[in-house]
């Protein structure tokens, strides 16, 4: 089997099997990021990875058995590596060199990872197309005349053009599933804590979450049992042990309880997903599942729920970039407060200066109870909600985006109707809950569309389950 | 409510944001600015009722246990800064 | 100044005596190379998170149990944001809604001040204000400094009463293991809130608020200059503008820092990297349990079960130092009258002449040589002498009796005693007429130790003296 053909799992037994070694596997796939780099899917290939793989294949021949032994990984390039650039694809983090490594990268690195690259992305994980990022538009892996989603578009397109088995990206609103749907890839933002953050450039921190970005669902739950655990560095992060997740995939569904949101009913009709989206559900009713109806009242107000909490967090979280301790300082400024005013304005994008400003409009004076507090009450009633549909309904199933991706350029100058591709994604985020996008059937155009599987916190194994039993049952 | 936004509420966020607008640039981002409040309105004009946040918390008895642990050295602590000086980091003189 | 009545409110901020920072484990130490304390948190690197020290909440928590405090049962922590180059995260994480502590008061000689509360935050890095070539330089091993800030009801009316306050919440700190309130250190500092009105008037004036005072001194002359100041304002028909000003101790005045301060608008919100704290009412009762006595505590303890006077429990208790030393030798030397009549005088004598804090000679050899008294191994002459050695030179006690006392064996003392008494027939004749035998007794004694230069042990001296004049 050709090396690019192997699921990630297999890859990994593959190299512990002695039968691929570490550095045939990352020569490949940095082959193929150089080969595609008209994609600008990864913004660095790190030179030190050769060298790496040679390590772990001595390693291995020692008779080291990490999970991910000699295995090349690609990261989202707001996740920390020590010695490595992590731009966030801002001008202002351009030449910030880590000087840590995120918990996620110490995790994988004990289990072997080779990481060979960081992808790109939207500003400060800020967007949904990768139109954002300040080092140019990431192509969609299947048509490059469209978005490969975002923020992590990057790091979906990696994994869908074939430039590693797996890649990380983070999920503050949607920003690892859309991209997954709109490149016919697999990927899990995982219950809120489940991963620590430490290390990760945070832009909302209540809500946002690392989860990997993978060819198949099996491979995500291997990798996503790698990167979860408590960390003493993340107060936020779950004490809690670490289940095995590949074991919680039963091949069946039968007697299972799949939720059918009465909201989405109500907005699916005519949309791209529509199809898609009932043909799943008639799917799993075949296969012994029973599909159930439940309401989250107030699911429509999760978007505008998100545009208060996410934007007053990031405010406050970008507020360190202030030209004096790391990274860019504008030349023209001549004192202190010119070095926050310029340096920032320089270095920001639009639309994370557009964000900046709407969180300080929800938390000043003046506002902070009317939006800020109530977005948090009814980030509260949304939660308490979901609660009673949870107990009617292992899993809900909802559509991943609208429809297929868009064109490059399309909704560039329209952020409200940007934000809006978030409109199914983001409330597993205001939850705190598990959800997962996998592809499931195909747009106007024949590109890949995806189909969402979210459960009540830390229920990931039952996302899995269904996501994989999906799988097996569609073949695109 | 209208979600006209003024010049002076601009100006005045974008005090609290350190960041800078040229006319052109606040021409262009004023309208992108009020489609924003009005989407965030929905929140603002919802009608919740009374709600409780439950707070997410820990006990004290979980909390890290005062033992120091290592710095990272000087150098590594200045390793990104634009400008430093006597392993400090450097702006220009301000009054205090 | 007699026409009008002084409104004072003051913002206290300690640093806690902790092993590590607040939100990390980097030491909480001062006095180091500059950024030598500083990890990813410290410095507010990007993916850096916070991660509250247990101490720290425990000190605040025992800082409020002995003010009488409530302490609330969920304490939750905001960011305050504002632009500083001295606040790494241009956020300063903090307490705003729910603090540790609320309410409680610090009694006074004449009155009760009511405190509004006691909340956790950090401390900010350190800027140092170099030449216009240097430029500032900014120090981050202060920032995350655990630091308390108490606030207090504006019951305070005059500057006497606001360094009486201070002093009784130092002192408290301190006894209680909170904090050391090192003053030059800027291990505690004051804001004071200010403003006058009318004699009598129920009507509050506009406040001004002086920041950063780092000794009782200043806050004294900074409030009596404020009060004068606007005093004088009102008289003369103005206004006075709510305002921070700056106190410059160097020339005695205050003067308005930039109006940008005061409109500041710092977004508090709860840190959504962090978890609020619970905090079970029997950690509660463990901390209340764990304090120890309190100054006024003490002193009555001294006064009632040592019989010390008022005034002797008053100094011992002052300083937190003190009576710790004098709790020490008396678990050595369980004499409570004479270790503080030796502690008060010659003791307090020997740190005053030095002037320096430190006692430098320990419980227990001071202890030793006490005993050396009592049983007359060593005269009080030769003890005052010992401790001046051992003081002075550091030398030990053991080695030092030998030269004192108890080094003269009895046959030469026997033999001494009755070459004495031989060789002075005029005196043992008097002693025998004497009407005050006693007398003549002590001179005997006298002419022992002049001849043993007081290495004599007394009490063998007057037992050989007694068998042979009788």
């Amino acid at each position: 089997m050709n090396i690019g053909e192997m699921t990630l799992i297999e890859l990994a037994d593959n190299i512990k099997a002695g039968k691929v070694s570490s550095y045939e596997a990352t020569k490949y796939y940095v082959d193929k990021c150089k080969e595609k780099a008209s994609l600008n899917a990864v913004l660095e290939v790190f030179d030190d990875a050769l060298d790496k793989a040679k390590e772990m294949d001595e390693k291995i021949k020692a008779g080291f058995k990490g999970k991910l032994a000699g295995v090349p990984v690609i990261i989202k390039d707001n996740i920390l590596y020590k010695d490595k650039i992590a731009s966030c694809s801002s001008k202002f983090l351009e030449k910030y060199v880590a000087q840590y490594n995120s918990t996620v990268v110490e995790k994988m690195l004990n289990e072997g990872a080779v990481i060979i690259a960081r992808a790109n992305m939207d500003e400060f994980a800020m967007g949904s197309s990768t139109e954002n990022s300040a080092f140019g538009v990431t192509k969609n892996a299947l048509d490059p005349t469209r978005v490969p989603g975002g923020s992590s578009g990057g790091s979906a397109c990696a994994v869908a053009a074939g430039l590693a088995p797996v890649a990380l990206g983070t999920d503050t609103g949607g920003s690892i599933r859309q991209p997954a749907s709109y490149n016919g890839v697999v990927g899990i933002k995982p219950t809120y804590g489940r991963v620590s953050r430490y290390g990760i450039v945070a832009f909302a921190s209540s809500i946002e979450q690392v989860g990997p970005l993978t060819k198949t669902v099996k491979d995500n739950a291997y990798m996503l049992e790698v990167l979860s655990g408590g960390s003493e560095h993340d107060e936020t992060s779950l004490k809690i042990d670490v289940p095995d997740f590949l074991s919680q995939i039963k091949g069946s569904v039968k007697g299972m309880k799949i939720g059918v949101l009465k909201e989405i009913e109500s907005m699916i009709g005519g949309l791209e997903v529509e199809n898609a989206y009932r043909q799943a559900l008639q799917y799993l009713k075949d296969n012994g599942a029973e599909i159930v109806d439940v309401s989250i009242p107030s699911f429509s107000l999760t978007l505008p729920c998100y545009y208060i909490i996410a934007p007053a967090e990031a405010t406050s979280n970008l507020g360190r970039f202030d030209g004096v301790k790391y990274s860019r300082r504008s030349a023209e400024a001549k004192d202190i407060d010119e070095i926050y005013v310029i340096s920032r304005s320089e270095g920001f994008g639009k639309e994370v200066k557009r964000r900046i400003m709407l969180g300080n409009f929800v938390l000043s004076s003046g506002y902070f109870d009317a939006y800020y507090n109530k977005a948090k009450k009814l980030q509260q009633k949304l939660k308490n909600e979901a609660k009673e549909a949870f107990a009617k309904c292992d899993v809900l199933l909802l559509p991943t985006t609208t429809g297929e991706a868009f064109k490059i350029g399309e909704k560039a100058n329209d952020p409200v109707s940007m934000y809006k591709e978030d409109l199914f994604t983001i409330m597993a985020n205001i939850l705190g809950a598990p959800a997962i996008s996998i592809p499931y059937g195909k747009g106007k155009n024949g590109l890949p569309l995806g189909i969402q599987i979210v459960a009540d916190c830390l229920n990931e194994g039952l996302v899995y389950n269904v996501a994989d039993f999906i799988e097996k049952g569609y073949r695109g | 409510m209208s979600n006209k936004i003024t010049i002076e509420e601009v100006k005045r966020l974008a005090g609290l944001s350190a960041l800078e607008f040229s006319e052109e640039e606040l021409e262009a981002f004023i309208p992108e600015f009020e489609s924003m409040l009005e989407l965030v309105d929905e929140v603002k004009n919802c009608d919740i009722g009374e709600v409780e946040v439950d707070y997410a918390r820990h006990s004290l008895a979980e909390c890290r246990e005062d033992e120091p642990k290592e710095s990272l050295p000087q150098e590594e602590i200045l390793l990104n800064s634009p400008k430093t000086k006597k392993g400090s980091f450097c702006v220009p003189k301000m009054l205090d | 100044m007699q026409d009008f009545d002084i409104v004072i409110g003051l913002e206290v901020h300690a640093e806690l005596k902790t092993n590590s920072k607040v939100f990390c484990s980097c030491k909480n130490q001062f006095g180091q190379a500059p950024n030598t304390n500083c990890c990813p948190v410290c410095v507010g690197l990007p993916g850096a998170l916070p991660v509250i020290n247990k101490k720290a909440i425990e000190l605040v928590i025992k800082a409020g149990l002995t003010m009488g405090c409530e302490i609330n049962e969920l304490a939750i922590f905001e960011r305050k944001n504002y632009f500083y180059p001295d606040l790494a995260k241009a956020y300063q994480i903090s307490q705003l809604v729910r603090p540790i502590c609320l309410g409680g008061h610090i009694e006074l000689k004449d009155k009760d001040v009511r405190l509004n509360r006691i909340h956790l935050e950090e401390d900010a890095g350190k800027l140092v204000h170099g030449t216009q070539a240097i430029g500032t330089l900014i120090d981050y091993n202060r920032g995350g400094v655990p630091l308390m800030e108490l606030v207090t009801e504006p019951d305070i009316t005059s500057a006497d009463e606001a360094v009486e306050f201070l002093t009784k919440l130092r002192q408290k700190l301190i006894y209680a293991g909170v904090a050391e309130c090192k003053m030059e250190q800027g291990g505690m500092r004051c804001d004071v809130n200010i403003s006058v009105k009318p004699k009598g008037s129920d009507k509050l004036g506009q406040r001004t608020e002086m920041k950063n005072l780092n000794s009782f001194k200043s806050v004294y002359r900074a409030i009596n200059y404020e009060a004068n100041r606007q005093i004088e304002i009102i008289k003369n028909g103005g206004q006075i503008v709510q305002e921070t000003r700056k106190w410059d101790d160097n020339h005695e005045k205050s003067i308005s820092m930039r109006k940008k301060e005061t409109s500041s608008d710092y977004r508090y919100f709860p840190d959504p990297d962090m978890l609020a704290v619970e905090i079970p009412r029997e950690d509660v009762e463990r901390i209340r349990k764990s304090l120890p006595l309190m100054p006024d505590q003490l002193k009555a303890k001294f006064i009632n079960e040592y019989g010390l006077s008022e005034y002797e429990s008053d100094i011992l208790t002052k300083e937190k130092d003190l009576a710790d030393y004098y709790n020490d030798v008396l678990s050595h030397y369980n004499q409570p009258k004479i270790v503080s009549n030796w502690i008060l005088t010659e003791i307090l004598n020997k740190v005053k002449d030095e002037e320096s804090e430190e006692i430098k000679i320990s419980p227990c050899d001071l202890a030793k040589i006490l005993k050396l008294v009592e049983d007359k191994t060593v005269t009080r002459t030769n003890a005052k002498e010992m401790l001046t050695r051992v003081w002075e030179n550091g030398e030990k006690v053991e080695a030092l009796v030998k030269e004192f006392g108890g080094n003269v064996d009895e046959e030469a003392l026997k033999t001494l005693v009755e070459n004495i008494i031989k060789n002075n027939p005029k005196a043992v004749e008097d002693y025998k007429t004497s009407d005050t035998p006693e007398k003549v007794f002590r001179w005997f004694t006298g002419q022992v130790m002049k001849e043993t230069r007081g290495k004599a042990n007394a009490a063998k001296a007057e037992e050989y003296i007694r068998e042979l004049l009788k």
